[in-house]
């Protein structure tokens, strides 16, 4: 018994540091209250996060300010097109003495205990460093120096411009399903925050921004107990269950749901996706949520909030689709959670 | 001596005044005639209609109140309709046409003269007031039979009624075949307006469907199974009226793109939550405590009507 209350007690607890890591970050970047919503469960369900959007809409400066207001170590690299795996790892350069020596590169230069690992630009750099990050996203750990290196509280954020194509190397498939959430930063509409973001000077200088973010507001080396509280503490009905499958259902072979998506033949638009482990990740980010909203059990609504971002970039269309992916897979989603019935 | 003069220069005066006004009074009412059918041949009950008109110098206009009322004029002689049309004024002569409808109910037992009489209208300029005299008009009336009718005369006796003649029947029959058909159709036109069978499941009416299922599903002793399944048959109604999927966040949304169901938000708000008790906290008791399965059906029945009211 008194393990449950002491369970319950600190669940409320770090609920109020959740509202105030939102609270921060949402100091640093105005306007983006959703994608910090997102970015904030994704902390708490421990998935790693892509943001992609438009050049200059504030993708760094978010990743910055989570990462400062969560805390621990914290490492971050650019994507380029000659950056290769051994680049993150080992860092080759020559001593004071002249003698060439490899150390240990960004990745492990901290050993196990780096809390987040920060990819700019991820679409820039070859698929040979998406193949590390792969194991590094899946297992948590890589090897160097001929031993194993372990990374248990580490979580990757990565993010990519969307509007260059030139130089670029898409993610792979499976990389890009082991990203917890896709998360697309809009560009603010408001025309009060366009006016603030453009005019205020405090969004001129995106250090001092960033530094004005109070740090460590939760202790990162706790976050996996939590998350894992939540996912027991947090109760999914058997309703909710058969509505996930059905959802699931809906995404897979929309047809038989009567969905129907302009100019598209719904017969072969789906070719594959939707894995289990992107439906498992579905719940989890739903139960976060749910946490989030002060509630002890998953509704319908939690899983509509966050399902486009977790499930979005795991469905698969036919090829002749890709190029519309952007609309035909927003709506496929929308017209999914439109069409089945709950409860 | 001055005062003499004086007397006799203020009676000067008033005698002037008199006179004008006489010879004022004279000239103002300009003509008065009286036209009228034929002077005889008149028997009980028959209808006498007279026409006088008068002409007045132009300022002066009648004065309504002096008209004669329709009414009883004396025991043989009914007034049964007075008109009055203005024709206008021209060469700075007004003239107006006064329609008079008598009834004679004079009974003779000879041809016998009878007067209708005279009587006074007022003119009015807005200060002076003259009058025009409407002279008394003379007939004569006969009796319908002889005094003494002879004996075996039946023919002069007072004849027997004239048999009512049968009336026809087919319009009535058309419109009581017109009545059969209509009503009905009225009573159709009204089941699918309430949604009953076999409306009931009309597609643009999903809470009068609601309305109905909950109703079986509430019906009897009410168990969780049943509130469960009185609160899918709410849900889909919401789903069908807002044409996706309705949860509990979207109520608010709902009622404002439906304001026929603003009234309604309370117990809207009110039915998701317990909803989102019963099935996602697994907790139908608890649910059906804070929303009991009557207040359910009230609900579906409110939603029903407000849907009625906006189609």
């Amino acid at each position: 018994m008194l393990l449950t209350r002491d369970a319950d007690t600190t669940l409320a607890d770090w609920q109020q540091r959740a509202r105030a890591l939102e609270h921060e970050v949402s100091k640093a970047v105005i306007g983006q209250d959703r994608v910090i919503r997102l970015v904030t469960i994704a902390v708490f369900a421990r998935g790693h996060v892509l943001l992609e959007g438009d050049v200059g809409v504030g993708k760094t400066t978010l990743l910055r300010a989570v990462a400062r207001a969560i805390g621990g170590l914290f490492e971050r690299i650019e994507g380029t097109i000659d950056l290769m795996p051994t680049d993150l790892i080992y860092h080759a350069h020559l001593g004071e003495d002249g003698k060439p020596r490899v150390e240990p590169g960004p990745l492990i230069r901290h050993g196990g205990d780096l809390s987040i690992f920060f990819f700019n630009e991820i679409n820039r750099a070859r698929p040979q460093v998406h193949s590390l990050l792969l194991r590094l996203m899946a297992e948590g750990s890589v090897t160097a120096f001929g031993r194993e290196y372990r990374f248990p509280h580490l979580q990757v954020f990565a993010d990519r411009n969307r509007v260059e194509r030139e130089e670029t190397f898409e993610l792979p498939a499976a990389a890009r399903d082991r990203f917890f959430m896709e998360i697309e930063v809009p560009a603010p509409v408001n025309p009060e925050i366009r006016r603030q973001l453009a005019f205020d000077p405090r969004f001129h200088d995106i250090d001092a921004l960033i530094s004005r973010v109070r740090g460590e507001i939760v202790d990162h080396s706790a976050l996996a107990t939590v998350a894992r509280a939540i996912q027991v503490g947090v109760r999914a009905s058997e309703v909710l269950q058969t509505y996930i499958t059905s959802l699931w259902a809906a995404v897979r072979t929309p047809q038989e749901f009567g969905i129907e998506i302009d100019g598209v033949d719904m017969e072969r638009l789906v070719l594959g996706g939707a894995s289990p482990r992107g439906v498992s990740f579905l719940v989890r980010a739903a139960r976060v949520r749910a946490w989030l909203e002060g509630r002890d059990m998953v509704v319908p609504e939690d899983l509509r909030e966050v399902f486009f971002e977790v499930m979005a970039h795991r469905i698969f269309l036919d090829p002749v689709y890709e190029l519309r992916r952007d609309r035909i897979v927003r709506e496929l989603c929308k017209a999914a959670i439109d069409a089945v019935a709950v409860p | 001596m001055y005062a003499s003069l004086v007397l006799a220069r203020v009676a000067a005066v008033m005698l002037a005044v008199i006179f004008t006004m006489m010879v004022q009074a004279s000239a103002q009412v300009r003509s008065v005639h009286v036209q009228a059918p034929r002077p005889f041949g008149y028997f009980i009950g028959d209808v006498i209609r007279l026409q006088v008109d008068i002409a007045v110098d132009a300022p002066f206009t009648i004065v309504s109140g002096s008209l004669p009322k329709p009414r009883s004029v004396n025991y043989w002689l009914d007034l049964r309709s007075v008109a009055v049309d203005d024709r206008g004024t021209r060469a700075n002569e007004r003239s107006y046409r006064i329609a008079l409808e008598y009834q004679t109910f004079y009974a003779p037992l000879e041809p016998r003269a009878l007067t209708i009489p005279g009587f006074t209208v007022t003119m009015s300029d807005g200060s002076a007031r003259i009058a025009a005299e409407v002279p008394a008009w003379a007939f004569l009336m006969s009796p319908l039979r002889e005094i003494r009718p002879q004996q075996g005369r039946p023919d002069a006796l007072l004849r027997a009624d004239v048999a009512p003649p049968p009336a026809s029947a087919a319009q009535a029959v058309v419109v009581a075949i017109g009545c059969g058909a209509a009503a009905p159709a009225l009573f159709g036109a009204l089941a699918h307006y309430y949604a009953w069978w076999p409306f009931s499941r009309s597609r643009r009416r999903p809470f009068a469907r609601a309305r109905v299922a909950t109703r079986r599903a509430l019906a009897g002793e009410v168990h969780a199974e049943g509130y469960l399944a009185g609160l899918v048959a709410l849900h889909r109604a919401f789903d069908a009226a807002a044409g996706r999927t309705v949860m509990a966040e979207d109520a608010k949304a709902f009622v404002a793109s439906a304001p026929t169901f603003g009234r309604l938000e309370p117990e809207i708000e009110r039915f998701f939550q317990a909803s989102r008790r019963a099935f996602f906290g697994a907790d139908p008791e608890g649910a059906m405590a804070s929303f009991p399965p009557n207040a359910l059906s009230t609900a579906a029945a409110r939603l029903a009507a407000a849907e009625r009211a906006a189609t």
